[in-house]
């Protein structure tokens, strides 16, 4: 297994003490869901059940209520909140246990409707009102033309109740400046970050006994992993976990977001990404699925 | 192993790769991304081995049914293969589902299965079970069918996009003879190749197992390592073809990163063409060229015979609506394939090529493609620059689309930024029977009504103490264009301010049909006088699309050539001519 150092900001280092989460405690993180439907949900009028917040509608800026037609010849609906488009496209979705949701804005095709300088803003789609507003502005550089993207990923982690994003800001093709952020949506603060990743998707999951945050680089078919501890806080080395090479159609996706089932299996939603603003009509996405094994200490596929 | 030096010895030299600061981490081999090579030679080797078994595919082509068998001597190989053949879920994928002609289809591989193939299948007791894979090249599909040869039937069938088989023998000697047989896979290597130099070709060990991520082809990479390098031959086997070579570094496990068709030529590209420009002497042509981050290939610093003419020239974007819905189109920025604003990105080198006219060489070209990953299939776009640099001191700055986008009702609307050499420049267009200055910035519509002179100049560019007539294209340029229709606009050259020297954002929205393109902000609201003599030529073609049959225009077809598909273009030029008047 791959190991590499990382130099992790914590405000406190623990020393002599243990601060990870006890086995039993973290093999049921990433499986329990915590997250709820927001409130305003129900202003659209739609069968909350087949509603679902999207941001990868054609023909359609920001974020969008979508309603799963329940026949194929029905039209699907859709409802958007004014605030919702006046920021650009948008990329990752995350929820909390509110019912509150994060987003992302992320440039598709051009960078008319996101300028490179705003896209390292959280945003927060209140769970009441569904209004939409900028959350945590994270600090960023001018961004150098090669790369206009910013914030990539976002996953709300229902066993601490923070906010975790993943940034490629400021990064070019030589320097690695991105960085992976536990955020505190209590007072909109950070509360952790690990320095010189760049990643897309994240997710946590304690399947193997120990609680880890799970990322997918952006510049290679691999997903990494770190530990997170009680207190909430990047602990030890970051590790190699998965590559994705040669895997699906392509060969090359890099993991746009990471999730967990109910079994403890990592989905993982591959995508093309090379750093450029291409964007195929029809979506090619591959999801791929890893079961733990247990006696390996490792990550398989499962075909 | 074959001795150096035998038959052939040049090492190649790719570009000169530029040097990465040393007090930040690398992530690109650049050396070696450099020195690769791309190959886009499509004509398939007439050597006796491959005419061999291309006259096979296309004799399976015209069987009932259409696929290559697989030769074997074993009795319950050959019985597995002729029952799977009468399961019709097994023989789905024979033919294209629109024009009933057949697919080029191949059983790879025959073997007795194994309890991990059987699957929910309930095996029974003397049963012998075969698994039977069959590919298909053009659709790359793999369908799996597991027999029962004693029983004759078959018992499961499973079918698998994007899945590609185990090769067989066959294609493994075939790859490997395309790699060794190939002259730069020679000169690379410094030596001849052998056979037997390749590292399984068809094993799936990390050393030589690859993809064709692009076009999604079935690919393999003959890898020859050298002391401590590995040559990585990507070859592409529904193409028959040699996709590139690139060196890489071998480490304790094999011959380092995996080389791709997606890697080879983005990496290559990047390094030789979007970090560096480079320099092109010919026919009295002097001018630097590069591909940029967004703004496709640039040229500069543009003199002939020792003149200067151009400053920079370059393609901004390209703006495409679409009549059927409004407000429905795209805005799409051309350029580098990595670390990039574009949306449609280089995926081969610039060509430069002679230029004829009636036979007899006139001068030469500089061409520039940019292409969706899954063109031409809908919603994927294939864009064209070319510069034409004649021996007689005109050029012409060309640039088409070959389609296929979203619909039969598209206008495309490059905008072409244009930066003429010199200091002391005049602006002057053909009005009621004379030349007319322009004295402000401004902008200009060519309709039916635009006037020309008699040689068919609508403007007249001064450059220094030289005079260029500007010639649209009204459909007399021979290369298929039908008018360019296009919008023009002179903007004030301003040292202070940047309108476009600098790589350019995405300069307008996709479906203004009207003046507004982008270069209006430059203008708008109070035109500048050029009186200073330094000025931007900005030029906006506007060209719609067709797909009526006979008449397809910015559009593609697929077609299939020896069951697998390839590509008919039509392309739609734009662009003015520049003559020098003597």
């Amino acid at each position: 297994m791959r190991i590499e150092s990382i130099f992790i900001v914590s405000n406190f280092i623990f020393w002599g003490c243990n601060t990870s989460i006890p086995a039993d405690e973290a093999l049921e993180i990433g499986i329990t869901d915590c997250r709820i439907q927001p409130p305003f949900f129900v202003q659209s009028r739609f069968d909350l059940k087949r509603s679902a917040l999207s941001t990868s509608e054609k023909r359609s800026t920001g974020l969008l209520l979508i309603e799963i037609p329940k026949t194929n010849g029905e039209l699907k609906r859709t409802w958007q909140h004014p605030t919702w488009q006046l920021h650009g496209n948008m990329g990752p979705i995350s929820t909390d246990d509110l019912g509150n949701t994060y987003v992302a804005p992320v440039p598709t095709v051009n960078t008319l409707l996101n300028n490179p300088e705003k896209q390292n803003t959280i945003f927060k789609v209140d769970a009441n009102s569904g209004e939409l507003k900028a959350f945590v502005k994270l600090a960023m550089d001018k961004p150098d033309p090669t790369n206009v993207f910013g914030l990539l990923g976002l996953q709300f982690d229902c066993h601490s109740g923070f906010l975790l994003a993943t940034s490629v800001s400021g990064s070019t093709r030589n320097i690695s400046k991105g960085k992976i952020y536990i955020i505190d949506p209590k007072n909109a603060t950070i509360h952790d970050e690990l320095n010189g990743y760049d990643a897309i998707g994240i997710g946590t999951c304690g399947i193997t006994g120990t609680k880890r945050v799970y990322f997918g680089l952006a510049r290679k078919s691999e997903i990494w992993s770190v530990e997170m501890d009680k207190n909430g806080k990047f602990k030890g080395h970051v590790q190699f976990e998965i590559s994705l090479d040669l895997l699906g159609p392509r060969g090359d996706d890099k993991a746009r977001k990471i999730r967990f089932d109910a079994q403890g299996n990592m989905l993982v939603y591959g995508v093309e990404f090379n750093f450029n603003l291409t964007a195929p009509t029809e979506k090619q996405e591959t999801l791929y699925k890893f079961s733990w094994n247990t006696d390996e200490n490792k990550w398989d596929l499962i075909p | 192993m074959a001795l150096y030096g035998t038959l052939c010895w040049h090492f190649f030299v790719g570009c000169n790769p530029q040097g990465n600061s040393t007090s930040t981490k690398s992530f690109v081999d650049t050396a070696n991304a450099a020195a690769a090579f791309i190959l886009d030679d499509s004509t398939i080797s007439s050597e006796a081995w491959m005419q061999s078994y291309i006259l096979k595919v296309r004799i399976a082509l015209q069987n009932k049914i259409p696929i290559m068998l697989l030769e074997s001597k074993d009795s319950f190989v050959l019985n597995a293969q002729n029952i799977a053949l009468t399961d019709s879920r097994f023989t789905q994928y024979l033919f294209d589902k629109n024009t009933k002609q057949p697919l080029r289809n191949e059983i790879f591989n025959i073997y007795q299965a194994r309890p991990s193939d059987l699957g929910k299948v309930k095996m029974e007791n003397n049963s012998k079970y075969f698994r039977v894979e069959l590919y298909n090249f053009a659709l790359n599909i793999a369908t799996i069918a597991i027999v029962n040869v004693t029983a004759k039937t078959v018992v499961d069938v499973n079918v698998f996009p994007d899945l590609q088989p185990e090769i067989p023998l066959h294609l493994r000697e075939l790859a490997i003879k395309l790699a060794v047989k190939n002259t730069k896979v020679c000169k690379a290597l410094g030596y001849k190749p052998g056979e037997t130099d390749a590292l399984m070709a068809n094993t799936k060990t990390a050393l030589n197992n690859t993809k064709c991520e692009r076009s999604l082809h079935l690919c393999v990479a003959p890898t020859f390592v050298k002391k401590d390098k590995a040559l990585w031959a990507i070859i592409d086997l529904t193409d028959l073809k040699l996709v590139g070579i690139r060196w890489t570094e071998v480490n304790s496990t094999g011959p380092g990163e995996r080389i791709g068709e997606r890697k080879l030529k983005f990496e290559k590209i990047m390094e030789c063409y979007c970090k560096k420009e480079n320099t092109l002497t010919r026919n009295g042509w002097n001018m630097k060229y590069i591909i940029t981050n967004s703004d496709g290939l640039k040229i500069s610093h543009v003199q002939f015979k020792n003149k200067d003419i151009l400053h920079s020239v370059k393609l901004v974007d390209w703006h495409v609506s679409y009549s059927g819905t409004d407000g429905f189109g795209y805005s799409d920025a051309v350029g580098c394939p990595e670390f990039s604003q574009a949306a449609v990105v280089a995926v081969s080198e610039p060509k430069i090529a002679e230029l004829f006219n009636n036979g007899k060489s006139v001068g030469f070209t500089l061409e520039q493609s940019f292409q969706s990953e899954l063109w031409p299939q809908p919603c994927n776009y294939n864009y064209l620059q070319r510069y034409e640099f004649y021996n007689d001191g005109r050029f012409r700055v060309a640039v088409g689309s070959l389609g296929r986008g979203c619909g039969n009702d598209g206008t495309y609307r490059p905008v072409i930024r244009i930066f003429f050499a010199g200091d002391k420049n005049t602006f002057k267009e053909w009005e009621e029977n004379k030349w007319n200055l322009w004295q402000k910035e401004a902008w200009k519509l060519q309709s039916d009504k635009t006037g020309y002179n008699e040689n068919g100049y609508q403007y007249l560019v001064g450059i220094n103490n030289a005079s260029y007539g500007l010639e649209p294209s009204k459909g007399q340029f021979n290369d298929h264009g039908r008018g360019d229709n296009a919008w023009v606009f002179i903007t004030a050259y301003n040292a202070d301010k940047d309108e476009g020297e600098k790589d350019l954002i995405t300069i307008g929205p996709c479906c203004n049909t009207d003046y507004r393109q982008g270069p209006e902000k430059f203008i708008e609201p109070m035109p500048e006088s050029l009186e200073k003599g330094k000025f931007i030529l900005w030029y906006v073609p506007q060209i719609k699309n067709d797909n009526a049959p006979g008449r397809e225009y910015c559009w593609a077809e697929s077609y299939l050539d020896n069951g697998v598909y390839k590509t008919k273009t039509y392309p739609c030029m734009a662009g003015p001519m520049f003559i020098p008047i003597k």
